[in-house]
């Protein structure tokens, strides 16, 4: 996934004859990496530079990428990629920092909130060292504000401030001429990430008008209602950004279908929940081949392997015991049973053997 | 083979999980720094052997660089390799140790390795009719095989097996036996062909041409190391794969044997099937831990530097279950495989000795 392809023809092709690989710059990585790990060729190091505090449970990452990164725009994520006991992980994060940062230091910022039970998000809290060396993803992702300017209306909930931060500090930079509301809704006053930032970008960004609301405060919790949206001058007219928490994006998703909003000036952007409540786990769920543009359904015990051939594909297997790997293939999301041992996988992009794989909930593999 | 009973078989296939959980558990960065340390070897190897090569003018350099270079290509076919190739390294999530996509540094692609000896020949182990392994369809290595007079000398056969083993497993998949007796077509084989072609060509361009073109004042000489190098290679490698199963005491299963059988009885052919040679460190790194064939062959998706841990709780559940362990000096073995070919050029009618299989 962080795989860099090289443009240049004649370069691939020798690297096929002399070193059997398709990324020939990549063969002396291991001896190289033992140099100067920035130097890495199979994806784009980025050095850890510093890692800053922002409330008990979430830091803020100051990352210099190589030189040969593309950038990125406001709003967009990453895969970033961490060796966790031997194992590869790769996780999406959003991008905190404004592109401006990119481009004048050659620094980008990942903010990052410690989820209950993460495996990744604990690691980089606990493990992740200044100086070392991460793999760092091209950026994708839409969630980007309207050009020419128009009136926006942001609502975030906890780490979902996240991609905001960086279209609110990239929108004071250029002046971004348009009303611009923050609705933030954090559990109490001291899970307010970048409260400094954002008190500053207030003060110098005058078309900013800045909400915090904690939700935990007081006896009944305080969640988004209808007031707050009366509050927002020119609500009608406002393009509408979400990024939280799952229940605060279908109450505000509510709220803003029964004013008339139509879904084309409603921009939401995906947000990784803590993991569901394993007990209510059932198997199966729905399976998305994503090489051949298929999705289906699976119930039960229902191995990958069977249900891509019910489904008409026939994916390269072998022993279907889990023996001879024949079937391995890239699951890029989703959680799966290890038929054999009973252990659940990773949510993220990883290896699996199709042959002993059961899907627990939505999978997406790369087949 | 030994008789066991399907409840002996169920108690075994307990005995051997319980070995093999207690490693998956354990898989971590012992194993990824392990991987990683023989992968940053072998570049050193290559690129140390590839530099010294052009002053191979000098005798003791050429000695030394053809040696380097086949000392890499073997690393990195057997303990790199072939252990990727296997899965033994897949849950690293490392794209660049990925079993399905690995390509190594030898004629057979990755892709007709992984059908051929991954799944027919680590499925079938043994099984004659079944796995093709079994002597290569070059060999008669069991009386079960009928004797054909072009057995007589096989051992002719052997010698260009080995000397050309990297085209002989290139070419495994070709299926030659089964063109013969028309059971299939050539038409049928042109995608494979076309595969082999093209990675063939690959590694004879890089190691005979690219190289020695590269260096051209000392064309022949870099030419010379090459192909000394990949001899080496060919020559250990396929002594170390004939250890593995054709020694005195391995046994030969038939298809109706094994027949619709339980994961207990897989691993008993496994066990009796395979043979191991005992030797120092480096002998099994170089080996890729194919001297632990036996551990290979029950576990072949476990990482090969683990079998020399978990050997001794392998003979003792052997022990607990009265089946044969088979090993032995690496002399010692490799002379019995000798015996072996040499026996089987025979009809059993002049040999004599029915009790071997």
């Amino acid at each position: 996934m962080l795989a860099r392809h090289t443009q240049h023809k004649a370069l691939q092709w020798l690297g096929r004859q002399l070193f059997n690989r398709n990324d020939p710059e990549a063969f002396f990585d291991p001896l190289i990496e033992r140099i100067n790990p920035m130097w890495v060729q199979e994806y784009t190091p980025a050095r850890v530079e510093q890692i800053l505090s922002e409330t008990r449970d979430t830091k803020t990452l100051v990352l210099k990428p190589a030189r040969r990164w593309s950038g990125f725009r406001a709003g967009q994520h990453v895969n970033i990629c961490v060796e966790v006991d031997g194992i590869r992980r790769n996780r999406t994060f959003s991008l905190s920092s404004s592109p401006l940062l990119w481009q004048e230091q050659g620094r980008v910022t990942l903010t990052i909130k410690r989820l209950p039970g993460g495996l990744v998000t604990n690691w980089l809290h606990d493990h992740l060292q200044t100086g070392a060396v991460i793999g760092l993803g091209e950026a994708f992702g839409d969630f980007q504000t309207p050009e020419p300017a128009q009136p926006v209306l942001f609502i975030a909930g906890g780490s979902g401030i996240t991609p905001v931060l960086s279209q609110l500090e990239t929108m004071a930079a250029l002046d971004y001429r348009a009303p611009v509301t923050l609705l933030y809704f954090v559990r109490t006053s001291d899970d307010v990430i970048a409260r400094e930032k954002l008190l500053a970008l207030e003060t110098r960004y005058s078309a900013l008008t800045l909400n915090i609301i904690a939700t935990n405060e007081s006896k009944e919790p305080r969640y988004l209602r209808d007031q707050d949206l009366d509050a927002v001058p020119g609500i009608k007219a406002r393009q509408v950004y979400l990024c939280g928490p799952k229940g605060l994006m279908d109450l505000a998703q509510d709220l803003l279908y029964k004013r008339g909003f139509a879904d084309s000036d409603i921009h939401s952007t995906f947000f990784s929940a803590a993991s569901a409540n394993l007990d209510n786990e059932t198997l199966g769920g729905q399976v998305q081949f994503e090489g051949s543009q298929l999705e289906v359904d699976s119930e039960g015990n229902a191995t990958l392997l069977e249900i891509a051939e019910a489904a008409g594909l026939t994916p390269r297997h072998g022993c279907r015991m889990g023996i001879c790997h024949q079937c391995s293939c890239r699951k890029t999301t989703g959680t799966v049973i290890n038929r054999l041992t009973g252990k659940a996988s990773g949510p993220g992009d990883e290896n699996i053997q199709l042959c002993i794989s059961v899907p627990r909930g939505p999978v997406s593999l790369d087949l | 083979m030994k008789k066991m009973t399907e409840a002996q078989l169920a108690e075994l296939e307990t005995d051997l999980n319980a070995i093999r959980d207690e490693v998956i558990a354990d898989l971590g960065e012992r194993d990824a720094r392990y991987i990683r340390r023989m992968v940053r070897l072998h570049r050193s190897l290559e690129a140390g052997g590839r530099i010294m090569m052009p002053f191979g003018f000098l005798p003791p350099v050429f000695v030394a660089a053809t040696a380097t270079l086949g000392i890499a290509k073997i690393l990195e076919n057997m303990e790199v390799g072939h252990n990727v190739m296997h899965g033994q390294y897949d849950w690293m999530n490392d794209p660049s140790l990925h079993s399905q996509t690995y390509e190594w540094d030898t004629v057979c692609t990755g892709d007709s390795w992984r059908r051929t000896h991954n799944y027919e020949h680590h499925t079938y182990t043994n099984i004659i009719g079944k796995d093709r392994d079994y002597g290569y369809a070059v060999l008669r290595l069991t009386d079960d095989e009928p004797w054909k007079p072009w057995h007589a000398l096989q051992f002719i056969n052997y010698i260009l097996l080995s000397v050309f083993f990297q085209w002989g497993v290139g070419l495994h998949e070709l299926e030659t036996e089964k063109l013969r007796s028309r059971e299939i077509s050539w038409r049928e084989k042109l995608p494979f062909l076309k595969e082999f072609a093209r990675k063939g060509g690959r590694q004879a361009f890089k190691d005979y041409v690219f190289f020695p073109l590269l260096t051209f004042p000392v064309a022949p000489i870099v030419l010379a190391g090459n192909v000394g190098a990949n001899l080496i290679r060919n020559l250990w490698s396929s002594t170390v794969i004939f250890c593995g199963h054709f020694t005195q005491d391995a046994e030969t299963f038939t298809e109706e044997e094994c027949e619709g059988e339980s994961k207990g009885h897989w691993y008993l052919r496994q066990l009796t099937g395979s043979s191991n040679f005992t030797g120092g460190r480096w002998m099994h790194i170089l080996s890729g831990h194919l001297s632990y064939q036996v551990e290979h062959h029950v576990f072949p998706d476990l990482p090969a530097h683990r079998y020399p841990e978990i050997s001794g709780k392998v003979q003792a559940v052997c022990r607990k279950h009265g089946i044969h362990y088979n090993t032995g000096s690496f002399l010692k073995q490799y002379g019995t495989v000798v015996k072996r070919i040499l026996r089987h050029s025979l009809p059993e009618r002049l040999t004599g000795d029915a009790t071997t299989a």
